[in-house]
């Protein structure tokens, strides 16, 4: 990985480290072993139907970031949720059509929290075992169809 | 209730920047690799070319675009503009303070980078990184003022 990309991450971990976002925590010692690979843990919000759960979100960045969107996967335990597929897809604008560079891994996160924390139903998106089964294991290499970004 | 359907598609600008399955720092630029778990057999004969040359349209997109960047226009980072709280101190591309004598290019919705951070950003998308706001719209409106 080139140096801005490099330099990028270590002033976005550094300010979150220093001014920690409510119900978001970064795997503090994977991102000292490979800059590149980081690994947050989201809290289910208070009074949302995921108060309780915690979830994990795997980012991976390549020597283009800012300017090429993060790959942004749930893994593990998988939060149950019309815009998340069962292998951990997200389908969110911003992590693909709608990325600028002045986004970050905070923001992502914050909109991440908000989508779950909007949600009135557990329940999977309609295509769920179709798309799992035919997707490419790169979420970022799906053309996503985003019908409504409110839910 | 959303539903969020999606169709397993190959983007032209992912192809060309060779991007690729898995952890993608350890085999990153062999697009070879790249188009085996797809199950669109057709994906890679589209990714070799656009990889290999740009066609003819592509080449006059990007001068085009490159015209429309290079109008935008730049000045220094004074040392007035780091004492006024007017203008922002960090570029929100690289986050880093602005330094006086740094190049910046001022976007029509007035906000502002390093040149080199966001010409990278305009030759993939002629937005604003901040507000989204298109930039040649505003750009060819007011070439017209000027004619
Ligand atoms: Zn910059
Ligand atoms: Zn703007």
């Amino acid at each position: 990985m080139s140096c801005p990309a490099e330099r990028r991450l270590r002033k976005e971990l550094l300010e979150l480290l220093t001014n920690p976002m409510p119900g978001i925590y970064i795997d503090e010692e994977k991102v000292a072993k490979n800059i590149n690979e980081w690994i947050v843990t989201i809290e289910g919000a208070e009074k949302t139907i995921y108060e309780g759960e915690t979830f994990q979100l795997q980012f991976s960045f390549n020597e283009k970031y800012p300017f090429d969107s993060p790959t942004v996967l749930f893994i593990g335990k998988i939060p149950v949720h019309s815009h998340i597929y069962s292998n951990g897809h997200i389908c969110l604008s911003i992590l693909t059509d709608d990325w600028t560079p002045a986004l970050s891994v905070g923001a992502v996160c914050l909109s991440i929290r908000s989508m779950l924390s909007s949600a009135t139903k557990k329940e999977r998106p309609p295509d769920d075992m179709i798309y799992t089964r035919t997707c490419s294991k790169n979420p970022k290499k799906t053309k996503w169809f985003f019908h409504d970004d409110t839910v | 209730m959303g539903n969020c359907l999606a169709s397993n598609s190959t983007d032209d600008l992912t192809l060309l920047n060779g991007r690729n399955e898995g952890p993608r720092e350890s085999i990153d630029q062999e697009p070879v690799l790249q188009f085996q778990e797809n199950v669109q057999p057709t994906y890679s004969q589209v990714g070799t070319t656009v990889h290999q040359s740009l066609t003819e349209d592509e080449q006059i997109k990007i001068a085009k675009r490159i015209g429309i960047v290079q109008h935008l226009p730049i000045s220094q980072y004074t040392h007035e503009n780091f004492q006024s709280k007017k203008v922002p101190s960090e570029c929100d591309i690289c986050m880093n303070d602005f330094v006086v004598g740094d190049s910046i290019r001022y976007l029509p919705c007035m906000h502002q980078y390093h040149v080199h951070c966001v010409d990278n950003w305009l030759m993939r998308s002629l937005t604003c990184p901040s507000c989204c706001e298109p930039v040649d719209a505003s750009l060819l409106l007011s070439s017209f003022e000027n004619v």
